[in-house]
Order: structure tokens, then C-alpha cells, then sequence
């Protein structure tokens, strides 16, 4: 397993948690001897037995997953008031892309969603923006040279 | 006629039905929702092997196969349908750009579509046995969520497919301008797979360009 940091808002982190447990209470039920197909003579041969054996894999596969983002989270959180003019996790930024008005929400690889302007850190546009201020062009260095032009910034998060 | 043998009958029709993003930029027979599923399909397949981290196979290629089934009924849309011009010179313009929309126009619009495509899958699913009605209902919601492994790789890789396929367009004929696949796929792919993948398609095809 890995050990990259996820970020996450805090309201993310609850959905999180939640599925967790939710997880762990259904693994717990699964596995209790009369979920169990009932009709294998070897766990080697019989295909029910296997197939019941991938479920509980995949369902543990999830529940590692999700602790390990659990124990390697970190709060999206607002900065101080003097380095709110910055472009970071969590800042709604207001841009012209190529002209035309847009803006965005830097949010973690967990919660972005391009269609409702949440854009991951982890994205090129994403990567490019961080750390610019009110002003700056910035050009996203791909064969299309598309320039983003910083018009506001303002935190949200709480 | 029996429930299943209808669905089928439902399920073919999408190798009829030609993707809008490619019918609004005029070009000539262009793929099916079918043609899209297949290759798309394939693509999860190949790229998911190369991640790092484990990938329920068998769950990512039934939310593959299963995506796009509710068009059969809610229609294919594009970004641009609510303000795409009649006039045939300005959506030419129109579509050399990506779509922009305010937050509460973006929320409005997925919010439309989420809705219109439900409705078509439970159209289209609402005679199959329960347990099968309820695992694609499931699929198709994780990956219109994106939030599990799978529902989250495959969203981009469907994506990863139309960008595949302009590039192709364009290839054939330069007036079917990258610039929007370009922008979209800059905001949205943060897979690592993903986006070197993308660096292989644009050596591909914008080599000596």
C-alpha cells in the first residue's frame, strides 16, 4: 500500500469514515458462517466457494484502501489571511481561459469533478495554478499553450 | 416477447446511434455509441493493468459495457447543447473552444443530465430480473460518482477515448480542432497512467506538426 498523501475537506474525510464503517460491519456479517456457500467439498475445485472468497477480497481490497487514505489524510483547510492571495488546495479561483470567464475549485485527486469546476491539484491545470496570485497568466505548457489568467481568489473551506 | 431478448433488441440499437459531439462537427459516419463502449471497454482493460495500485477487474469492465446503456432512451448529450448556435459558421466557432459556465450553470446542467440518464437506465432496465437491474443501477451510479478505484479510472478512461478518437477525426480532417480535448483533458485527468498515456497520443499524432 502506498503512502501518498490524500487531501481532503473535512467533509470528505466523514463521508469517508463513514463507508469504513459501513464496510467493516458488512465484511463482519459476510463472513459469519451462514453467508458462506454451503455446497463446496474443496475450497480448491468448487467455484462458488472461489467466487465467494473474491467478494470478501475486493470488499477487504476497499477497506484497506479507505484506512489508508484515513491514516494518510490531510485537512484541506484555509491558509492565513496573508497567503489567502494565493492559489492553494481549497481556493476558488476566477479565471480567464483564453478569454473566456471560468472558475475552478483546487481540490484533492478524492474530490475532483471538472464537470462542477472542482479540478484536482494533481491535473496539469491543477499542478500549473498553485501557487500563482491575482494577475498572473499562467500557461499550461501542452501542445495547445492554453493560458489561464488569474482574475480572484478567495477561500471557502472551512 | 420475453424481457431479456428485448433488452438486447434495446442494448443493439446503440450501434445505430451516432455519438452527438461527432454529429454537431459534421464529420461523415461517425462511430456509434457501440463503436465508443468497445474500444473504451478495451482501453480500461489495457490501462488499468499498468496502475499500481489493485483494480476489480470484472467490476471495471461491467461499468465499462454498462455506461453509456442509458442513452438508448435519455439521448446522447454534448457541453455544448445549451448554447449551440443554429447559425452553421458560429458553431463551427463555438466548437473550437471548451464550453464555459457559470457554478450554478455547471451544477444545473449535470444535474439535468444525471437525472435524464437515471430515468433512461431504469427505462431500460426496469423488466430484468432484480438482481441484475440493481447491479447495473449500482455501476452505472459508481461511475457517474467516479469515487470508487474503478468508477473513478474509468470516468477518465471513457474520456480518454473520445480524446483518442478526435485525434483520429483530426488526423483525417484538420478542421475537427483539438483545442477542446486539449483543455478538457488539462482539467480533468490527474491519473498517472492517464496522462502518460495522453503524452503518447499527442507523440503520436502531433509529431513534425
Amino acid at each position: 500500500m502506498d503512502t501518498k498523501t490524500y487531501y481532503i475537506t473535512r467533509e470528505k474525510l466523514r463521508e469517508l469514515k463513514k463507508e469504513y464503517e459501513e464496510l467493516l460491519g458488512f465484511e463482519h456479517n459476510k463472513s459469519l458462517i451462514q453467508d458462506m456457500p454451503k455446497v463446496f467439498e474443496s475450497e480448491d475445485l468448487n467455484p462458488e466457494f472461489v467466487s465467494f472468497q473474491e467478494d470478501i477480497g475486493f470488499l477487504r481490497s476497499r477497506i484497506d484502501e479507505l484506512k489508508n487514505i484515513i491514516d494518510n489524510h490531510k485537512l484541506i483547510t484555509a491558509p492565513a489571511k496573508n497567503a489567502q492571495n494565493i492559489v492553494g488546495l481549497g481556493s476558488k479561483v476566477k479565471i480567464d481561459v483564453d478569454g473566456q470567464k471560468d472558475e475552478f475549485v483546487i481540490v484533492g485527486t478524492l474530490e475532483a469533478n471538472p464537470a462542477l469546476g472542482k479540478i484536482s491539484n494533481e491535473s496539469p491545470v491543477g499542478k500549473a495554478l498553485l501557487g500563482h496570485k491575482v494577475g498572473d497568466e499562467v500557461v499550461v505548457s501542452s501542445h495547445m499553450n492554453t493560458t489561464y489568467k488569474i482574475r480572484n481568489i478567495k477561500y471557502e473551506v472551512n | 416477447m420475453d424481457k431479456i431478448i428485448k433488452f438486447f433488441m434495446d442494448i443493439g440499437k446503440l450501434k445505430r446511434m451516432p455519438r452527438r459531439g461527432w454529429v454537431i462537427r459534421e464529420i461523415k459516419n461517425p462511430e456509434s455509441i457501440a463503436d465508443h463502449t468497445f474500444r473504451a471497454t478495451l482501453m480500461a482493460w489495457v490501462l488499468a493493468g499498468k496502475k499500481d495500485k489493485k483494480i476489480n477487474m470484472e467490476k471495471l469492465l461491467k461499468m465499462a459495457l454498462i455506461h453509456d446503456v442509458c442513452e438508448i432512451y435519455a439521448g446522447d448529450t454534448t457541453p455544448y447543447d445549451s448554447i449551440l448556435p443554429k447559425d452553421p459558421k458560429k458553431r463551427r466557432e463555438l466548437l473550437k473552444t471548451w464550453p464555459r459556465f457559470t457554478e450554478k450553470q455547471k451544477k444545473r446542467l449535470a444535474d439535468r443530465k444525471y437525472k435524464k440518464e437515471k430515468a433512461g437506465l431504469e427505462k431500460l432496465t426496469k423488466n430484468l430480473p432484480t438482481a441484475l437491474k440493481n447491479e447495473m443501477m449500482s455501476l452505472w451510479l459508481d461511475y457517474e460518482k467516479g469515487d470508487s478505484p474503478e468508477g473513478k479510472f474509468f470516468k477518465h478512461a471513457d474520456r480518454m477515448e473520445g480524446f483518442l478518437q478526435a485525434a483520429e477525426y483530426w488526423k483525417d480532417d484538420k478542421k475537427v480542432s483539438q483545442k477542446p480535448y486539449w483543455v478538457q483533458a488539462e482539467e480533468m485527468h490527474d491519473d498517472p497512467v492517464l496522462l502518460k498515456f495522453m503524452e503518447q497520443i499527442s507523440k503520436e499524432f502531433l509529431k513534425g506538426k
